[in-house]
């Protein structure tokens, strides 16, 4: 096995210069490793960290967009959240949408990447229908799933009188808006999930499931005491990614609820709606910013108690 | 190669160049005199037709101006334009609302009129409380261009007349026996026809304005000015908590309107609902969806009898950017686009109407006798208008979020204590708004 000219250890003894000569070399290379990691760095650095940092600052000022002057308020926009009802709504429903849609999500994902990781003709097939959704464009989807759940003309409503249920008002019942959204987001995120878990359960070794096997394991026993441990890094991935992703639901939403016909009392409002309404409508930049900062640390919190969750697990 | 001249002879290869050189230039000078480009946006789709027809009949008289136009729908738009303006990417002529033109007045964005186009507007085309409506501390702002609204009541004349309706409701109290009688239920008891099509849900300050066609009929208002030029809220009082319960009641007493069925001007067009109270607008949009359709317009009913008729009245301008490179052009094409006859164009193609007071609308009258309502309302009317101030939507808009949420809340219905806590709540909320922007004031 060929060893890097990186990794050689440097002779004990070396002829006068040559040490200094084989250091340079170790510094040019790594020199040269950083210069052309460099335009990238510094692009992601512009485009990501920037904005993040300068978001954090700005949350600390009154900026209303277009005025030319920003007071600095020091926490002011911070206090101002604790008591804004619209943030407290918008932090209970995304919350609530966060949960339903990770939970839901990875429950029915798993058993299905578990049934199609056994190898069949029309196992192809099925991993493309339920990847579709997850490279579908978001507004055209939106709109499609606000006909299909509209209380009158909506398809939804139309197969479920076939089993005699009334027209279920999805999108303009305060108890049920929110879940419709869930029930669209499980839906986009399933196949992605599935994907992941697939190429998992693919990548465990076939010795330990025959092995299984042969002790008189069940397939559930399997599942449970085989494939779900040698998961667990898989697990944690779609768990944060999904929750990632569920915190900043905001196109959908945004869509669904445009127009007239939506649910009352804002139970659809979810934080990146407010954010953006806060930004853009009441041009409250530095509040929005002081908003999108405690998303940021709650995603994060999240993010933080599901790795130590995983790990303490993995201790145990 | 030699050949021979106009002028008796032979003609050499470097004159015979010079001179296709010379003859080229010539010919390009026209195409180097490059058009001046106007970049117009608008936040009504359906008026760009209108600004389109505008544009091509002012290209007659300036060849060399060609238009970009853009448009989107109104809340996108208002975005778009706030963030394009500052950076000064946004266009040359635009027409916005005064909740919008006021942030930019404020922070230098827009430029006062020039001495002739304030000239012009005095001169008569316009009333005097258009003009000063367009006025910020002695000068004159953009040009008056469409009534944003002078929301009226449109009737079903079918509906009424199958109810046994004589004539449409006068009085709050009338309206709600007429949306007794004209609301339709199936078989199984859901409403498949409102009353009326209040506005109950959605997104924006709309539901905030459409309240307050109820509010101001009772005799609030949404924020009042003190005698000092401050500002409070208008409706922590009897009007506020009548204005909410006839919502509340609307919907879980009454049951003349309710969240699940169609709403707005789309459900009156296509006969789902039996009245409605809405802008001039809405009859563009009957014309295009639904001509058949027997209706008619009148003014929102009096709270009771012997209170007065009220409309809100809500212009809005054409405005020339403050960056613009082609201000004195823009200028010419906004006092073209709000003359006379664009004004009529602007009315009988979309149904906004002009603010103008000198147009002849009576070829328009003849043809749709509904605008009757909207272009020559019953001297007795009175008129509030919409508040010209930085926080005014985000005053509206969270309103309406509060709003919302009252109108379906079951603890509100025949609870006129819940009813005065909730109006309360809501009006701190408006003042603590008005605090934040340092306007508040009582005195």
């Amino acid at each position: 096995m060929s060893v890097s000219i990186l990794d050689r250890p440097l002779p004990q003894r070396l002829p006068q210069g040559e040490g200094r000569r084989r250091i340079t070399r170790h510094a040019r290379l790594w020199l040269w490793c950083y210069a052309m990691l460099l335009p990238v760095m510094v692009i992601y650095a512009y485009v990501r960290i920037w904005p993040i940092a300068r978001s954090f600052v700005l949350s600390f000022y009154n900026w209303r967009l277009i005025a030319r002057v920003r007071p600095f308020v020091g926490l002011a926009n911070y206090e101002h959240m604790l008591g804004d009802q619209n943030f407290h709504i918008a932090i209970w429903n995304t919350t609530v949408y966060s949960l339903g849609v990770v939970l839901i999500s990875t429950v029915i994902s798993l058993p299905l990447a578990v049934l199609l990781a056994r190898r069949s003709r029309m196992s192809a097939v099925y991993q493309t229908i339920y990847f579709l959704p997850v490279i579908t464009p978001l507004v055209p989807m939106s709109i499609a799933w606000k006909w299909i759940y509209d209380y009158n003309y909506g398809i939804l409503n139309y197969l479920l009188s076939f089993v005699g249920i009334h027209p279920i008002a999805w999108l303009t019942d305060v108890h049920i808006a929110l879940w419709a959204l869930v029930i669209m987001g499980v839906w986009k995120v399933l196949g992605y999930n599935m994907v992941l878990f697939l190429v998992g359960i693919r990548n465990i070794p076939s010795t330990y499931l025959e092995a299984a096997s042969l002790d008189g394991a069940s397939e559930l026993r399997k599942f449970w005491h085989v494939t779900l441990p040698l998961l667990r890094p898989i697990l944690l991935y779609v768990l944060v990614t999904a929750t990632i992703n569920a915190y900043n639901v905001f196109t959908q939403v945004y869509v669904m609820t445009l127009g007239s016909q939506v649910a009352p009392g804002q139970v659809t409002r979810v934080l990146v709606y407010d954010i953006y309404q806060n930004a853009f409508e009441y041009f409250r930049m530095g509040y929005a910013s002081a908003e999108a900062v405690t998303l940021t640390l709650i995603v994060l919190g999240f993010t933080l108690i599901q790795f130590r969750a995983f790990r303490e697990r993995e201790t145990a | 190669m030699t050949g021979k001249s106009p002028f008796g002879r032979a003609l050499g290869r470097r004159e015979a160049l010079a001179l296709g050189g010379a003859a080229a230039a010539v010919a390009a000078i026209p195409a180097a005199r490059a058009d001046t480009k106007l970049t117009v946006w608008t936040g009504y789709p359906e008026i760009q037709p209108v600004y389109q027809a505008v544009a091509a009949d002012f290209a007659k008289t300036h060849p060399s101006v060609s238009f970009d136009f853009f448009s989107t729908t109104l809340r996108e738009f208002e975005q778009k334009l706030t963030a394009a303006v500052p950076t000064g990417t946004g266009p040359d002529v635009y027409d916005i609302g005064t909740n919008i033109s006021v942030n930019f007045i404020d922070n230098s964005l827009l430029d006062p009129n020039p001495p002739n186009i304030d000239a012009y507007m005095k001169s008569g085309p316009y009333d005097k409380f258009t003009v000063d409506f367009f006025t910020t501390d002695g000068k004159t702002y953009g040009l008056p261009f469409l009534e944003g609204s002078r929301a009226s009541m449109y009737w079903n004349k079918t509906y009424f007349k199958e109810a046994g309706i004589a004539a449409p409701p006068a009085t709050f109290p009338e309206l709600i026996e007429a949306a007794k009688k004209l609301v339709k239920f199936d078989s199984q008891g859901r409403m498949i026809r409102s009353g009326i099509s209040l506005r109950l849900s959605g997104q924006g300050s709309g539901i905030g304005e459409k309240f307050r066609y109820i509010l101001e009929a009772a005799g609030g208002s949404a924020i009042e000015k003190t005698p000092s030029g401050k500002w409070h809220n208008g409706y922590d009082n009897q009007a506020g908590r009548d204005a909410l319960t006839f919502y509340v009641d609307a919907v879980q007493t009454w049951h003349i309107d309710d969240p699940k069925v169609p709403h707005d001007a789309d459900a009156f067009a296509t006969g789902a609902t039996a009245m409605l109270f809405r802008e001039s607008w809405v009859i563009g949009e009957i014309q295009s969806k639904n001509p058949n359709l027997d209706y008619g317009v009148v003014p929102i009913p009096a709270w009771k009898a012997g209170m007065p008729h009220k409309m809100m009245l809500q212009p809005e301008g054409v405005y020339v950017s403050g960056q613009s490179n082609n201000k004195a052009l823009a200028w010419e094409f906004a006092k073209f686009l709000t003359n006379q006859q664009n004004g009529l164009r602007l009315t009988e193609v979309t149904g906004w109407l002009s603010p103008r007071q000198d147009i002849d609308w009576k070829p328009l009258l003849v043809k749709t006798p509904q605008f009757e309502t909207f272009v020559k309302p019953p001297p007795d009317i009175v008129y509030y208008v919409e508040p010209v101030l930085p926080p005014w939507d985000e005053i509206e808009s969270r309103l309406a979020d509060r709003l919302t949420a009252a109108y379906v809340d079951p603890s509100l219905k025949g609870n006129p204590q819940a009813i005065a806590a909730a109006i309360h709540s809501m009006a701190q909320q408006t003042d603590q708004i008005l605090k934040d922007a340092g306007l508040y004031g009582t005195a």
